[in-house]
């Protein structure tokens, strides 16, 4: 390993080394952008000449120039700024950011600061003013729609809840397709630990990047490409987020600038299922007190009964409009405000910022709080020395979080409601005494939980404190060469409470889970760069340096289960306590390299290289190299092409070999504590048992070599800019091979084991994308620009292991599963109906009426979409504005748990057919001993009969089974921003209020009764396509004013 | 110069900061986990998970196929195993227990004759674990099994091969027993073994006794065992309830039967208040008036009919009583009266070495009642040894029938055998369930997906009202 470090540096060092000679100048100074920032790569030219430079990493430049000449000084994305050469050798310069410029610099792999001309690959930039349009919790939710080739997946309307985010398919059948995020340079864990089991009464707790502050963040690029991540070696297989936070900036008067901007919104449910009014809880048309959830009882007519619901007295059985579901859940708000103070000049800027977020969720009792201080500061000691230092520290106190899933007596889904329910009456949940009331109770006197008492008496709370900081020291001796060091740390103190108050049925006794969670990582780069012209026409950028980070993850949990006095959740209170500890820590180091050769400005070929040393890999085989290479040609300036319609064209090709890291400890055969003897239904033994601690033998085989999955991918893309800018279009077409996924392998359980971890299989991304941008009416102080962006990707698994012809990637309930399967996308596997094959209707059984379960699950489709797009407009006439998201998913299947039970329950219109009289399923045959096929005469016992035992027979999961496909309304805000002259009065420089709303219409979507977007695998689990009982998604409409001074 | 000076040296430090690289990537090892085991640590595990699997998945999911239980959640008796109870079984069997005690023999027998204790523990345990399998799979892995390395897809086992294969297993615990040195021997914790504390005279005993139990299945197969029968009749041979093998559950929160908390988790406080298990029609049968002292201590509402084969209990019908489906319920492995019970048999089969049928049939009687009434840990309702004499004395010579509806009775809440009394001796007389859809009471479970999917070698699944091979 040593001897590798040392070969690269030499080369590194010669090249560095061979270029530092022969300076010389007169005129030099430094290009520094509004908000102090060196600018480099800025074009100096000496006016009327060919004679000219660029800045170096440092935003310096040196000229030679006579006295009386015109410098001119140009960026891309900047506006060009002229300046005499008077006496003085220096001149330094600061360019203003153009708004209507056609170029943009983007911030890149370890928060280089590129061109976007330059760049050979596709990276797609969301700015911070988007981001705050209509403003999100989570911020991963608020890139849905503007960002092209990125699918994101928001679990649920639970307040403080997970979101997940791909880019460009899953490239792993392991669970690492999510890309790291990367803070001002520094990467942040986004991972997920779900409350409780996934599937068992999860309770769907936030992603890492969800305390990304929208409010802090200037930018936020999507780097999506193996090209361009490839400096992150082996964790850059599912892409990077790089946020760069907003930092000090003067107001435009050269004072301290102050901004406040508060947001105040509503939410409701985003959809209702379309309950049945016309018939009450029971079953077989006869009426049963304790079958909310099961609406087969009798027709409502007014009766009544000696039992009402809740009551439980006698009472007249009325239908509740939507099943008091409006009653039952609340109106959310949240109410978020920033303020930020900035101020910048020649030798520091400074921001302070604070962010208050309160909301409170729909469902009774969520909540979250999220309070954000951030400060963004860096000083200029002299001309060769800077320093720069951040920190973020966010509070989320999140309550009430909603259980899903399933085996848990805190779910509460939308196939609760019962059409006579009035939800009302379940108020008050508890008496002086502190036990239950109001109770559900059935005709023979059982009680079920009064939802209310479950909402306000258990508690599902996180209290996570978060620091995210940085700092860094950039040292830069002599003109083009800098040296920066910078250590980041991300820190994650993560403390759950999960309860269940002594009377809850189903836990009387009472139970607590104290779970905390701390988790640390650790990034720390030592970077050097040299830059220079090395003649007219080329340029030379080389940047070499070595990274350090270490991640760790420490989980504590006590769980105590009978509790003495019922509020008290202290292991001393519970008759039994068990308890556990979870510890993992990897580490990564890493050499890397990159060199960008630029000719003429508009041909740019980089080269990087990035050797990666694991400590998750075995130590003497722990070392992988990452190349790539991209090529960026601006034909428009190559060619010379000045043409009316055609501005700026660039062509881009790349290629690019990154990993995915393997987890840590997979590579010796261990023997494990062992806290839990697992029974069926959770009906657990827990250790020390009798007085005894257990081991058990690890049941998986350790992989005796290891190596990281990779990544091989291409990328070509077209960038046009038409019509003075008034239409973009950005294409990009990737294709990606995975290979060596990390799979632990079922192998026979006769051989005493359950898995081997292996390298094996292959997935296959292929697809591409297009985003088009375009300003079509601009006339006088009216304009309107759209954006279209489409992405298509196919994520294909290729090959799996020999023998081995499908593997599970999730698996939910009633057999149903998520599994690769070699040929094809992620596939929805679960059970069909025994169907006749050349009609392909299901085959009835003659005694009974109902249909049968087909002998084997089959596969159901796709869970990944065929196509992701978005269409952004915005109106703008003087300072009013109007902006509105669309954006749409396209394909691919999912399975709703949740409209099964409303169906199954009859609590829903469809299952309004054939309730009286006789009910035949129509769709199905009879087939004979002969086989001869006819039409189905047998009768089933009823309707209910029909969708609890015929559709419902066994495990199958097909009648559930929907085309995942919707087009939403994202968002839509109108703003109006004071024009200066009526502010001039006032102390205001800015003043804008709006309206804005998130999530307003489902425009298109198969799935009945729910949000097609639901998903029950929140961001932390790989899988898709299962939703089950799920918090109800929100509409939010709000109100925001912004002002600066 | 200086450039140049300094660019060495910014490398220079770079490289240093490396040096160091190796041992700061040395950290993958799981600081909470150990890379070799005391059996004293694995063996809890073993009979504690196999419990904790047994009790709620055989023990409240299979005990109304052999109908000692008139209906039971998520069943199999009608003729369609599920993929989960299959599943479930199957990994704990072959991966929580075999390949646990297959990791303990091997470095028992590694260490040599002073773990032969160990050993021949581990012996013991994977013997009944693969009479357990056969028991509900028929053909299974054996010879091949539990050797990944040499058989990655291991081969199936006929019932006979698997039957005389674990017969032999404990005749090498028998030796390994009686082969232990004098001095130096490895220290069972008490705590460990959580049959006997370690004493081996037991151990032997269980193995010589489990040995006539697989014996009895091979016999009824048609194999010709009576040199081996003889043999485990000449050898100690467990007589009495306090050299039964089970596994205490002090009731305490974390230490429950599973048959008490899967009502306490999802219905409310007790069995009989909540109607969940009730006897079946054979339990009903047999003890109803019979004056057999189980029928007080097992069945309450014990005045009112049995719910019906695949009906739950209600409050017009009897229900098993919280005498028995209590938090402190223990784990049967083995209990002496099925020794009994198999010697009564024998004998009236004309197996000299057996003795008196006679004899054995009172023993095996009173060693049943007297569990259920007196030997019990935790016992509510208890009654006295002269109850248990006055019942036994009455009872006339048994019949054949009468030994194996006492087998039947023995076997109670044992669920695999139990399954396995019946199917061996097709008494008492069981109907299949009204919903059934193989019309008989299930034979068999199907082979488990993931085996399937796993083992190439995996047969194909036969109709589950096939009969086994040993029910000939």
């Amino acid at each position: 390993m040593k001897t590798k470090f040392s070969g690269m540096l030499t080369l590194l060092l010669a090249l560095v080394v061979q270029l530092t000679f022969a300076q010389e100048k007169t005129i030099s100074g430094t290009v520094i952008d509004d908000s102090g920032l060196p600018l480099p790569g800025a074009t100096v030219l000496v006016k009327g000449t060919s004679s000219g430079t660029s800045s170096d990493f440092d935003g310096k430049y040196s000229i030679r120039a006579d006295q009386g000449a015109t410098l001119v000084f140009s960026f891309v994305g900047y506006t060009t700024v002229e300046a005499a050469v008077g006496a003085s050798n220096t001149i330094n310069v600061t360019l203003q950011e153009d708004a209507e410029s056609l170029e943009e610099v983007v911030v890149t792999a370890l928060g280089i600061r590129r061109q976007a001309r330059s760049l050979g690959y596709g990276t797609d930039i969301v700015k911070g003013e988007e981001l705050t349009q209509a403003r999100e919790s989570n911020i991963v939710n608020a890139l849905q729609g503007k960002a092209t080739g990125v699918q994101i997946t928001n679990s649920s309307g639970n307040v403080g809840g997970s979101s997940k985010i791909i880019i460009r398919g899953v490239s792993s059948l392991s669970g690492r397709n999510q890309p790291i995020w990367v803070v001002d340079g520094i990467i942040i864990n986004n991972s997920q630990t779900a409350g409780n089991s996934r599937i068992s009464g999860n309770r769907d707790f936030a992603n890492g990047a969800a305390v990304v502050n929208p409010d802090d963040v200037e930018s936020l690029n999507v780097l999506k490409g193996a090209a361009a991540t490839a400096l992150y070696g082996s964790r850059a297989a599912g892409g990077a987020i790089i946020v760069t936070t907003k930092k000090g900036k003067s107001n435009a008067d050269g004072n301290t600038s102050v901004t406040i901007n508060s947001t105040f919104r509503f939410d409701d449910l985003f959809r209702v299922p379309d309950y049945q009014q016309e018939y009450a809880m029971g079953t077989n048309g006869v009426y049963n007190s304790g079958f909310n959830g099961t609406d087969w009882g009798p027709r409502i007519v007014g009766q009544t009964v000696p039992n009402a619901p809740v009551t439980n007295v006698p009472g007249v059985l009325r239908a509740v409009k939507d099943n008091g579901i409006r009653d039952f859940f609340d109106t959310g708000y949240t109410h978020i405000n920033n303020f930020a103070i900035s101020d910048a000049d020649e030798k520091s800027d400074y921001r302070l910022s604070m962010t208050s977020l309160n909301q409170s969720g729909i469902l009774p009792g969520s909540k979250l709080n999220r309070y954000t201080a951030s400060l963004n500061a860096g000083f200029r000691h002299n001309d060769k020395l800077e320093s720069r230092f951040g920190v973020q520290y966010i509070k989320s106190k999140t309550s009430g979080t909603g259980a899903t899933g399933a085996n848990d007596p805190n779910i509460i889904g939308l196939s609760f409601f019962s059409s006579t329910l009035d939800t009302n009456l379940f108020s008050p949940w508890i008496d002086a005494s502190g036990n239950q009331i109001n109770h559900i109770v059935d005709d023979a006197g059982n009680l079920s939980n009064n939802p209310l008492w479950l909402r306000h008496e258990n508690a599902n709370d996180r209290n996570d404190d978060r620091v995210i900081a940085n700092a860094s020291l950039t040292f830069k001796p002599f003109e083009g060469f800098a040296l920066t060091a910078r250590m980041g740390i991300d820190m994650d103190d993560d403390k759950r409470l999960l309860e269940n108050s002594k009377g809850t049925i189903q836990r009387l006794t009472g139970d607590f889970d104290s779970d905390n969670l701390r988790r640390q990582e650790i990034t720390a780069d030592i970077m050097a760069s040299y830059a220079r012209d090395l003649n007219e026409d080329i340029s030379l950028n080389v940047l070499g340096g070595f990274q350090y980070n270490a991640r760790l993850v420490e989980r504590q949990r006590i769980r105590g289960v009978g509790l003495l006095i019922p509020e008290l959740f202290s292991p001393a209170n519970a008759a039994q306590t068990i308890a556990t500890r979870d510890f993992s820590e990897s580490r990564l180091v890493g050499l890397y390299g990159s060199a960008e050769i630029g000719y003429k400005n508009w041909a740019t070929l980089t080269l990087t290289a990035r050797n990666d040393w694991s400590s998750t890999l075995p130590t003497d085989s722990n070392s992988y190299f990452y190349p790539s290479a991209s090529l960026a040609f601006v034909f428009t300036d190559a060619f010379a092409i000045e043409s009316n319609w055609l501005t700026y064209g660039k062509l881009r090709a790349s290629w690019a070999q990154v990993g995915n890291d393997a987890d840590p400890y997979q590579l010796k055969f261990n023997f494990l504590p062992i806290t839990t003897a697992t029974g069926q239904y959770g009906l657990d033994l827990n250790f020390p048992f009798n007085g005894a601690l257990a081991y058990s033998a690890n049941p998986t085989i350790p992989a005796a070599a290891l190596l990281p999955e990779e990544q091989t991918s291409y990328e070509f893309g077209l960038d046009m800019k038409m019509f003075n800018g008034r239409i973009g279009l950005d294409f990009s077409y990737f294709k990606n091979q995975n290979d060596n996924q990390i799979l632990p392998v079922a192998i026979p359980e006769s051989t005493g084991f359950a898995n081997k971890v292996l390298n094996v299989g292959r997935v296959d991304q292929e697809g591409f994308e297009i985003a088009i941008d375009a300003t079509p009416v601009k006339i006088g102080d009216f304009s309107w620009n759209t954006a279209i962006n489409f992405s298509k990707v196919e994520s294909k698994v290729v090959s799996l292991t020999e023998g081995l012809g499908r593997f599970q990637i999730a698996s939910a309930f009633n057999s149903v599963q998520v599994v690769a399967v070699p040929g094809k996308e992620f596939q929805l596997f679960g059970f069909d109906f025994l169907r006749d094959e050349a009609s392909g209707r299901p085959i009835i059984d003659p005694t009974t009426g109902r249909r049968q379960q087909a002998g084997q699950a089959t596969e159901l489709g796709s869970v990944m979409p065929d196509w992701t797009g978005g269409f952004v407009n915005s109106f703008t006439y003087k300072g009013f504005r109007l902006s509105a998201t669309i954006d749409a998913r396209w394909g691919g299947v999912m399975k709703s748990s949740t409209v099964e039970s409303l169906q199954q329950g009859g609590l829903t219109k469809e299952t309004l057919f054939g309730r009286e009289g006789t009910f035949i399923d129509t769709e199905g045959v009879l087939v004979d001993g002969g086989g001869v096929v006819t039409d189905n005469n047998v009768p089933l016992l009823n309707a209910e009969d029909y969708w609890t035992a015929s559709l419902g027979v066994g495990s199958v999961a097909t009648p559930w089974v929907y085309d995942a496909t919707y087009v939403k309304l994202r968002e839509l805000g109108l703003s109006y921003s004071f024009p200066a002259k009526i502010l001039d009065k006032t102390f205001l420089q800015g003043l804008t209020i709006g309206v804005e709303g998130r999530n307003l219409a489902l425009l298109y979507s198969k799935v009945p009764h729910i949000d097609p977007e639901s998903s029950l695998l929140g961001s932390g689990a790989d899988g898709f396509g299962i939703e089950r009982a799920n918090v109800p998604t929100t509409r939010s409409i709000g109100f925001n004013v912004r002002l600066s001074f | 110069m200086k450039r140049l000076n300094l660019i060495i040296l910014v490398f220079t430090l770079l490289i240093g900061s490396l040096q160091s690289c190796d041992s700061t990537l040395d950290i993958n090892t799981d600081p909470l986990a150990a890379s070799s085991a005391d059996p004293n640590a694995v063996l809890p595990y073993i009979f504690v998970q196999h419990s904790a699997r047994k009790v709620t998945e055989l023990g409240t999911r299979i005990c109304d196929v052999s109908q000692y239980i008139s209906n039971t959640f998520n069943s199999p008796n009608r003729g369609s195993v599920s993929s989960f109870l299959t599943g479930n079984m199957w990994n704990s069997y072959y991966v929580d227990m075999l390949g646990n005690l297959s990791l303990v023999k091997a470095d028992a027998t590694a260490a040599g004759p002073t773990s032969n204790n160990v050993n021949a523990v581990a012996t013991v345990l994977m013997g009944h674990m693969f009479y357990d399998l056969t028991s509900l799979w028929e053909d299974v892995p054996f010879s091949q099994a539990l050797n990944g390395a040499e058989f990655p897809s291991p081969s199936f086992d006929s019932q006979v091969d698997v039957l005389n294969g674990v017969v032999a297993m404990y005749d090498e615990a028998i030796a390994l027993i009686d082969a232990l040195p004098a001095e130096g021997v490895f220290n069972i914790a008490a705590t460990s073994d959580m049959f006997y504390g370690g004493d081996m005279a037991s151990w032997r005993m269980l193995a010589n006794s489990l040995k006539l139990r697989t014996l009895m299945m091979l016999k009824n197969g048609g194999a010709n065992v009576d040199a081996k029968i003889n043999e485990a009749l000449g050898q100690p041979l467990m007589a009495s309830n306090n050299q039964a093998a089970y596994l205490r559950y002090s009731g305490q929160p974390g230490a429950q039967n599973g048959m008490l908390t899967i009502i306490t988790a999802f219905f409310g406080p007790d069995n009989e208040s909540q109607d969940v298990f009730g006897p079946g029609d054979p339990i009903d049968a047999l003890l109803n008036g019979s004056g057999d002292p189980r029928w007080d201590l097992w069945v309450a509402r014990n005045g009112l009919p049995a719910p019906g084969n695949d009906l739950f209990p209600d409050p017009a019908t009897s229900v098993l009583s919280n005498n028995i489906i209590r938090a402190n319920l223990p784990d049967m492995l083995m209990m002496p009266a099925e020794i009994d019970l198999y010697k009564a048999q024998l004998a009236l089969e004309g197996y000299a070495a057996a003795g008196d049928a006679n004899t054995n049939y009172t023993n095996g009687i009173t060693n049943a009642i007297s569990w259920w009434g007196i030997d019990i840990p935790g016992a509510i309702a208890t009654i006295t040894s002269g109850d248990v004499s006055t019942y036994v004395n009455g009872l006339a010579a048994p019949t054949m029938n009468d030994v194996y509806n006492q087998q039947y009775l023995a076997a109670f809440l044992q669920p695999v055998l139990a399954w396995n009394i019946y199917r061996i001796n097709k008494v008492p007389v069981l109907q299949a369930p009204p919903n059934s859809t193989i019309g008989t009471v299930l034979r068999r479970f199907v082979y488990p997906p993931d085996e399937i999917a796993a083992n190439l070698n995996t047969p194909a699944d036969k109709p589950t009202q096939t009969p086994m091979w040993f029910e000939n």
